[in-house]
């Protein structure tokens, strides 16, 4: 046997910067700035990273102009001041930060490998809490890859940062399913951007309403501002409706909507045209970001409600790996409230496991069981479609970086493809530069077509790189010498 | 999790015992031969090590004794991709192994003399002649070799396919359906029993579960010495067709895979794969079911051996990386052939090379349980096979 090869070193200028702190955090929406108040509250040094420029999160997302109609709003004024209690007490925060990598050493601290423009970053860290949030479910329908047709979310993270415009020419429609509809629809009215027609689902009647709110009534002024909102932007509301086809040939030109009927099936002899439309934004919901929980390794459940694969928590906010809390989104869906109790629930267990002083916060505890109950009740009146909402024509698109069609997916699984990886090594979809983030949903809801259940079907745990990272940063990082157990 | 329609039948011609493209290429070849194959897989068929493959399909750099059996197992992916209309991404692209330094020189130009000794197109390449065929390989080499014969399949679709024409020829095929234990009487292997507690009785059992044959046998008192040893691969983002025209390789040591190695090709897709090993991982047996990261020196050296070789990829986007788990005999060649029990037969120890020799391992075996010639390998080649493969040349008894 010869001498091994030569270990070249391509550019040993790039060598990663190591930070080190108690507890990182990543993710900075709600339930990140929360976890992070309370860690650094305890004494423990504290790093928050965000991807965006801005701690925030989709539900504070910080406007990137002064003017902005969004800068005084509630939301965002509580991330700015939160951000701003953060940096006084001297949390490190980095933003525009992503996390590619993650491992858990023998000795049970952690490592994040980061990628923050251009550069590395590699955290030591006693702690993680993975406040992830969640991402968009798109799932597919006729003509969804045609220009003009975002997410509901992506329509209002342009809305609220101001860095986009949506398409300038033509009508505006909203729609999907779930209330989260409703808040896409207040900052159209609050961007004073003109919102033509509503799309929505399912509209619960009176008696579900008045259940929901006699049990949670102090959430009826939101719920009531809410709706005067979507009132005064005097979109037109289809109720009992969805979007069964984009129509244009280039890009989106007009949106074919039809009434459900008591099956929930779109009667197509009523369907009718809306025509002249710009920009159709569509949400059939969120589910929650896993892919640094998976990594890890920590334990995931699947359940419809909570937005799909869910990392499973006990009341501490302590995932099933030691040292690794979750919080927020990650643990299923429940909007910023839930995301902030348990933040701060996760933040103080964090710091506590690290032996600092800091006492479970009961009163959060009861908080966060209340907020989770009228997150599972408004999951129970807007119900996430889990099959495909409508029968697509075979050729249509389910993975746009592979070109991946319906009928591609359906014949692997006729094959004997049972599970979302095999459809995956058989067909291509979800190897692509989006990694199943954009396709995932819809190639889970053919898998249900096909009788696979969305647990037997599975979810890819995810591996380097979280993220697609150039690779002048994923060797700094991982040349550091931190990933030797 | 059992959720097919049909239930396995409770007697078949032949078990086959793992679903990756081993146990798929015997299923195709039993079932040509009438031996009514039942293939039962534990998770998904191609799911495991065969998903994980580079799969390259080549004779150059696998050593003199294997050559016509090589030789053979090319020639039989070559005509299945033209008979059935290639759905399978067979590319005859050639294969580069580069050459670095004095002692890698010594090695390639061993290589192609054998090689072209017995017939082989290959031959060394100067720099110049190399930047012909390779013009992104601009990196500092002395020469490299070229097997321009050398092929790639896609090693899912390759998978899909023989699934597909084992079940057309009549093979049975069984998917999230574990094996618990080998049934035995009399001193006989008599069949298997499932998880779910069926018992499904054959004449003849196949263990093709690569580094997990070892875990069914054992109850049934027959020692398997596989061992696991951890690969792994690196994925860049797609890149314009023709940025890496051929598989690209380290000249092979005389050491073998041990002694590291280095694959770059371009995936038809457009996405570039990478990986240099400098040590192997040893990894416990463990490991084969909780799959790890990739280690760091793994990815340095694989990122450094790119970047050095292909300098104008250094600014490339990392995109997915993998972790599979090859079964390594204590030669490094293949076991197939009968185990001591009567009824119990073997085709696992890919030594990380599996994919090239799966439809020729497959056609030797149906030949030796069928007896009937016509379905096996020609008779020159039955008794190389024979000799380099059989499973007793270990002892694999236990007390």
């Amino acid at each position: 046997m010869s001498e091994p090869q030569t270990h070249f070193r391509t550019d040993e200028g790039a060598v990663a910067q190591i930070l080190d702190c108690d507890i990182a955090i990543v993710g900075a929406g709600p339930a990140g700035l929360a976890a992070g108040e309370a860690a650094a509250g305890t004494g423990a040094r504290v790093i928050l990273l965000d991807t965006f420029a801005a701690p925030g999160g989709q539900y504070s997302m910080q406007p990137t102009q002064g003017d902005s109609p969004f800068t005084d709003t509630p939301a965002v004024r509580l991330a700015r001041e939160a951000t701003a209690r953060l940096a006084a007490r001297g949390v490190q925060i980095l933003t525009r930060a992503e996390v590619f990598h993650a491992a858990k050493r023998q000795d049970g601290s952690f490592r994040l490998a980061v990628s923050q423009q251009g550069a590395a970053r590699v955290i030591r860290a006693g702690a993680v809490i993975a406040a992830t949030g969640a991402m968009e479910r798109p799932l597919p329908f006729p003509g969804w890859t045609l220009p003009g047709v975002i997410g509901a979310g992506a329509a209002q993270r342009l809305l609220k940062t101001g860095t986009g415009s949506l398409g300038p020419q033509g009508k505006t429609v909203l729609a999907g399913s779930g209330p989260f509809l409703f808040a896409v629809a207040q900052t159209f009215a609050k961007a004073g951007a003109p919102l033509d027609h509503l799309v929505e689902m399912r509209r619960p009647g009176v008696r579900e309403a008045l259940g929901l709110f006699l049990a949670h009534p102090s959430r009826l002024p939101e719920a009531l501002r809410l709706m005067a909102d979507l009132k005064a932007s005097r979109a037109r509301r289809h109720s009992g409706h969805m979007v069964t086809r984009a129509l244009g040939t280039t890009c989106l030109e007009a949106v074919e909507i039809a009434p459900l009927g008591p099956d929930g099936q779109p009667g197509m002899a009523a369907a009718r045209v809306l025509d002249g439309v710009g920009t159709l934004a569509i949400g059939y919901g969120f589910q929650p970001v896993v892919d640094l929980t998976t990594q890890l390794g920590a334990d995931h459940g699947h359940d419809p409600a909570l937005g799909g694969f869910y990392c499973q928590t006990g009341a501490d906010g302590g995932t099933s790996l030691a040292g690794l809390y979750a919080a927020g989104e990650t643990c299923g869906l429940g909007g910023a409230n839930p995301a902030r109790l348990s933040g701060r629930i996760a933040g103080l267990s964090a710091a506590r496991g690290l032996g600092f002083a800091a006492a479970p916060d009961e009163t959060a505890i009861k908080a966060l069981r209340r907020a989770r109950d009228f997150a599972a009740r408004l999951a129970a009146l807007w119900p996430a479609p889990q099959r495909l909402p409508l029968s697509l024509p075979p050729d249509e698109l389910i993975c746009r970086c592979e070109d991946v069609r319906v009928t591609d997916i359906r014949a692997a699984i006729q094959d004997g493809a049972r599970e979302a990886m095999a459809v995956k090594l058989w067909t291509r979809a979800g190897m692509g530069p989006c990694q199943g983030r954009i396709c995932g949903a819809g190639l889970s809801a053919v898998l249900e077509e096909a009788g696979v259940t969305a647990i037997a079907a599975g979810y890819n745990r995810a591996h380097l790189p979280l993220r697609p990272t150039p690779i002048g940063i994923v060797r700094a990082a991982m040349a550091s010498g931190e990933w030797d157990i | 999790m059992q959720r097919q329609q049909v239930q396995p039948p409770g007697e078949a011609g032949v078990i086959i015992l793992g679903g990756g493209v081993i146990g798929l290429s015997l299923a195709l070849a039993l079932a040509e031969a009438g031996l009514r194959p039942l293939l039962i897989e534990a998770r998904s068929f191609g799911g495991a090590v065969t998903a994980g493959s580079l799969a390259g399909i080549g004779v150059h750099m696998h050593g003199m004794a294997e050559f016509h059996l090589m030789t053979e197992a090319c020639r039989l992916w070559r005509d299945l991709a033209a008979k059935v209309g290639n759905p399978f991404e067979y590319n005859p692209q050639g294969q580069i192994g580069f050459i670095l330094d004095q002692e890698g020189m010594e090695s390639g130009e061993a290589w192609v003399a054998e090689e072209s000794a017995l017939g082989a197109p290959c031959r060394l390449l100067t720099p110049a002649q190399l930047r012909e065929i390779e013009p992104g390989l601009t990196g500092p080499v002395l020469g490299a070799t070229w097997a321009p014969d050398s092929a790639t399949v896609n090693p899912f679709f390759a998978a899909r396919t023989l699934l597909r024409l084992a079940r057309e020829a009549g093979a049975l095929a069984f998917e999230h359906c574990p094996a618990a234990a080998l049934l035995s009487q009399g001193g006989r292997i008599t069949g298997v029993r499932l998880a779910n507690g069926q018992e499904i009785r054959a004449d003849h059992t196949i263990l093709a579960a690569g580094p997990w044959s070892q875990e069914i046998a054992a109850p049934a008192g027959v020692m398997v010495p596989l061992r696991p040893r951890q690969a792994q691969c690196l994925v860049g983002l797609r890149q314009p067709p023709g940025t890496i025209r051929h598989v690209v390789s380290a000249v092979e040591r005389r050491g073998g895979v041990d002694a590291g190695y280095t694959q770059i090709q371009q995936s038809v897709n457009g996405q570039i794969l990478f990986n240099t090993v400098i040590t192997p991982v040893d990894s416990g047996a463990a490991g084969r079911d909780r799959i790890n990261e990739v280690p760091a020196s793994f990815v340095t050296s694989s990122i450094d051996m790119l970047v050095r070789l292909f300098p104008a990829l250094a600014d490339l986007v990392l995109l997915r990386s993998w972790v599979r788990f090859e079964a390594v005999s204590p030669d490094a060649r293949f076991m197939a052939g009968r185990l001591a029990p009567e009824g119990l037969w073997i085709c696992a120890g890919d030594n990380g090379s599996g994919y090239c020799r799966a439809l020729m391992l497959g056609r030797y075996l149906a030949g030796e349980i069928s007896g009937n010639s016509r379905a096996g390998l020609a008779p020159d080649l039955v008794a190389q096979a024979r000799a380099l493969y059989a499973p007793a040349r270990f002892s694999q008894q236990a007390a």
